[in-house]
């Protein structure tokens, strides 16, 4: 057993091996941890982990071989958390229109964000400082109810950065600035129908090449992509479990508000609910049963839970943890509100991270303590098996202010 | 325009009438009313408490262990350990924290509350860059759900500012976080007022687009608004010492925009401005220095960082968040430590804020963000100095820390009972103290205040 020493390690971050998107050559072993697997699992006391070539490769080796060697001294280790429904690499600045790229007035289903991903963003150094290592990237769409396509990227901030596109298909419903819900729900509607039977006379010979769009809807009647759709109100929301039972699709809701009223039908047809766990006031009427407690009762309702960041999400994706932190106080479990940061978002996403569990991607957060605690914070994380930091644009920023010189500001880099 | 008492202007114009008599007999002196919408506020109840055994922050820097905190007569009267006292009420606070009540500076509570609809969007006079005559106490709609939910985070008192489209926004309020259904029964008994000021993009981006000034940073500093308060002030002390001296002297014109920078000129009114960048503070305090009043408090200063040393010699506070960033270009410069870093410097005035309906709830936990973040990055911060961001610095901001903000006899009773550290994202306030009053128990639905839009919905 190979056991280098903390002042190796840190070496490595001299180094600048951090700057690599690439998955790392290099074995790396975590032992002496507390993991919390987020799997039936649950945590496991004095554990070690094994990662190879970006993917977990063993968890509780009879023996740990690995080129580097991390003791955590009984810290707890997590996966890396999972962000969602925000527009990271996608705005820089959010009144800088030129450096906004998440909606479009045209946009629609075929509507594809990812290609306008900036992994060099300098909202993704900061949002790793939340242990964040994966994120699902989400369009915010235009005129049209569908929003676009999600994508699935991982926080390296490498050009050469995972991005999983396709994650899913969103939808805007609900309250509507002009004109009816209904309508739009009947846009849904008339669009499922259309390509069911559009797919239905394919199967009878049909040699038009499909349509990005028909393609999209096919993955999504098959039930192969889901179907995230924002929308609040209790009764929208039994409208939409209608839908998913005529068409079949893989609903999941988003916003959801209001999702607590009708938690138990929620649960019944299996559909997972993305929630603010702070969202707790009445926005408008369709929100009128947000609640801090929302999280906890639908958790034990049986809803499988994601837990995303409010308001302006993007710049502000670390506090996930914060966010996970006050559900648990407001009646979530631990080990669910950690399951809705992490292994509930893979699942949902079809992402193969969010979980300690073998043959799941390397992305491994060491904490200092209870990673939803204010005063805890990440000591290293890990996105497919190498090394990232968590420092950014904000800290030198404070170093420069707050390191003495005689010359101006401007010469403290 | 003059929408104060009808008898002023047929005063004046009486006074019009009759011509300039300036030494003969005395017409009726013109005294403006300083305080045309009184606070109706009266305490809800004024038994005693003791709350005892508890881990006491005072708000003064002070941290007590094991201590009691005892409120009569709606104040408090003794904070100190085994106090050898009686009362109404006995807290037994073992392993819970005491805090004095928690005040945010900036909040829009009631001018933009929940339900957010169209009808509801009463924050911002978007007529004009100057709208010092506008009064957001007269937007506040008290039943906001929203200072419901803030109660329930420890919030005891809060200034309501209007919002930022002006260079000047009118006219803030500082209220008691307690239930009523008129403005006047929030509003806290002689709380100077604030006038909210803005730099920086909102104001120009607003005017630029409709094509008058200011469409530009520049434009926003052509200060005119306060010779035109010279003005007026000069006026008035004109008129009032030549009444006083026995004289029938005209009256001058009523302008209540000028009466509001007037107040600021004379100290009465407390400019609270918001302002991010580091350049923009600097030069409004040299605009203050021009024309002789005080730059008050900058909020949002998301670069006050940059010019701690500047905002103490100043006497300004800084009223910030610990992490939001990036929704404008005037925001991209934060750093996690900035109050930290302000609050470094002697004679500082360092302040968590919220401007939010949502970090209101939280602004201990807001407070947390900063002390960690700033701990692991070479600073030494204790909680019971933490606590002072979002207590005692909050309350000097408003001009109201000779009446709450600390626990200290003769102090108001706003006091809050943690389950535990407020610093701990698992902190919740259990119960929360009005002037000595239980205006909040998570655990005794009768302390559960509930808003008239509340009521009855399914």
């Amino acid at each position: 057993m190979k056991n280098l020493s903390r002042s190796f390690s840190l070496s490595l971050v001299a180094a600048g091996l951090f700057a690599s998107g690439a998955v790392n050559a290099q074995s790396l072993a975590i032992i002496n941890a507390t993991i919390h697997t987020s799997t039936e699992q649950g945590v496991l006391e004095g554990a070690s982990i094994v990662m190879d070539n970006g993917k977990i490769t063993a968890i509780n080796p009879a023996q740990v071989n690995a080129d580097e060697i991390i003791d955590a001294n009984g810290k707890i280790v997590t996966p890396g958390f999972i962000a969602s429904n925000n527009q990271l690499g996608l705005v820089e600045v959010g009144a800088v229109a030129g450096s906004r790229d998440a909606g479009d007035d045209k946009a629609g289903i075929d509507f594809d964000v990812s290609l306008a991903y900036n992994a060099h963003s300098s909202l993704i150094p900061y949002a790793r400082k939340g242990g964040v290592t994966r994120d699902v990237i989400t369009p915010y769409g235009g005129d049209s109810i569908f929003a676009g396509l999600a994508s699935v990227v991982d926080l390296s901030g490498s050009l050469e950065s995972n991005i999983q596109k396709q994650a899913a298909l969103v939808v805007h419903l609900g309250e509507r600035r002009k004109g009816s819900r209904a309508f739009t729900l009947q846009t849904l509607i008339n669009k499922l129908d259309a390509h069911q039977t559009k797919l239905s006379k394919k199967d009878k010979k049909d040699d038009d090449k499909p349509s990005t769009e028909d393609k999209v809807m096919a993955k999504v009647l098959s039930g192969d992509m889901p179907l995230v759709i924002s929308v609040s109100r209790a009764s929208d929301i039994v409208e939409l479990i209608k839908v998913k039972e005529q068409f079949g699709v893989n609903l999941v809701l988003s916003g959801a508000q209001d999702a607590v009223v009708v938690k138990e039908q929620i649960a019944k047809a299996n559909i997972p609910v993305i929630i603010s766990a702070m969202d707790n006031l009445p926005g408008s009427f369709d929100s009128l049963h947000a609640n801090l407690n929302n999280a906890g009762l639908l958790e034990k309702a049986g809803v499988k839970v994601l837990l995303t960041v409010g308001g302006d999400a993007s710049h502000n994706i670390y506090q996930l943890r914060f966010d996970a932190g006050n559900a648990v106080s407001y009646g979530m479990s631990q080990q669910g509100a950690l399951k809705a940061v992490t292994s509930n978002v893979a699942d949902v996403f079809g992402i193969n991270a969010g979980s300690i569990e073998v043959g799941k991607a390397a992305d491994v957060v060491m904490w200092t303590n209870d990673p939803f605690e204010i005063s805890s914070n990440v000591s290293r994380m890990f996105i497919n098996g190498t090394e990232v930091s968590t420092q950014s644009r904000q800290d030198k920023l404070r170093d420069r202010y707050t390191t003495d010189s005689n010359m101006p500001r401007a010469y403290t880099k | 325009m003059n929408k104060f008492a009808p008898s002023l202007l047929a005063v004046g114009l009486a006074a019009a009438l009759v011509g300039c008599q300036e030494n003969g007999p005395q017409d009726d002196k013109i005294t403006i009313n300083k305080n045309p919408y009184p606070s109706t506020y009266t305490p809800i109840s004024t038994s005693s408490t003791l709350i005892t055994n508890a881990t006491v922050l005072t708000g003064t820097g002070e941290r007590l262990d094991d201590a009691d905190v005892l409120l009569v007569d709606g104040k408090v009267l003794q904070v100190g350990k085994d106090l050898a006292a009686k009362a109404d009420t006995t807290i037994d606070a073992q392993g819970k924290w005491v805090t004095p009540g928690i005040i945010d500076v900036h909040s829009h509570l009631g001018a933009y509350p929940n339900p957010s609809v169209e009808s509801h969007q009463d924050g911002n006079e978007m007529t004009s860059p100057n709208t010092a005559e506008v009064w957001v106490e007269h937007s506040v709609w008290p039943q906001d759900p929203g200072f419901n939910r803030a109660r329930e985070g420890g919030i005891t008192s809060l200034q309501i500012l209007p919002g930022s489209a002006n260079l000047f926004g009118g006219r803030g309020v500082t209220l008691k976080n307690v239930p009523a259904h008129t403005m006047q029964g929030m509003k806290f008994p002689d709380a100077p007022y604030g006038l909210k000021m803005a730099c920086g993009e909102n104001p120009k981006r607003v005017y630029g687009r409709k094509g008058v000034l200011p469409s530009t940073r520049m434009g926003n500093m052509a200060g005119s608004a306060w010779i035109g308060a010279q003005e007026y002030k000069r006026a008035w002390d004109k008129y009032d010492a030549e009444y006083a001296a026995g004289k029938n002297p005209d009256v001058p014109n009523r302008d209540i925009k000028y009466d509001t920078l007037r107040g600021v000129l004379e100290g009465e009114v407390m400019i609270h401005n918001h302002c991010y960048k580091a350049e923009e503070m600097a030069m409004m305090i040299d605009l203050s220095k021009e024309f002789n009043y005080h730059a008050g408090t900058f909020h949002h200063g998301i670069e006050a960082y940059k010019i701690a040393d500047l905002l103490a010699d100043n006497g300004s506070c800084a009223a910030l968040w610990p992490d939001w960033w990036g929704f404008k270009m005037e925001a991209y410069d934060m750093v996690q430590e900035n109050v930290a870093i302000v609050d470094a410097v002697k004679n500082s005035c360092a302040v968590v804020h919220s401007d939010s309906d949502t970090t209101i709830q939280r602004l201990n936990q807001e407070a947390a963000k900063v002390m960690y973040r700033a701990n692991e990055n070479g600073f030494d911060i204790s909680e019971e100095h933490a606590i002072k961001w979002i207590t005692t610095n909050a309350a000097k901001s408003l001009g109201i820390d000779d009446k709450t903000g600390s626990l200290e006899a003769g102090k108001q009773g706003d006091v809050v009972i943690w389950n535990q550290s407020p610093f701990s994202v698992y902190a919740k306030a259990e119960q929360v103290f009005v002037d000595g009053a239980k205006v909040y128990d998570r655990n005794d639905s009768t302390y559960q205040a509930t808003s008239d839009f509340m009521l009855g919905q399914k």
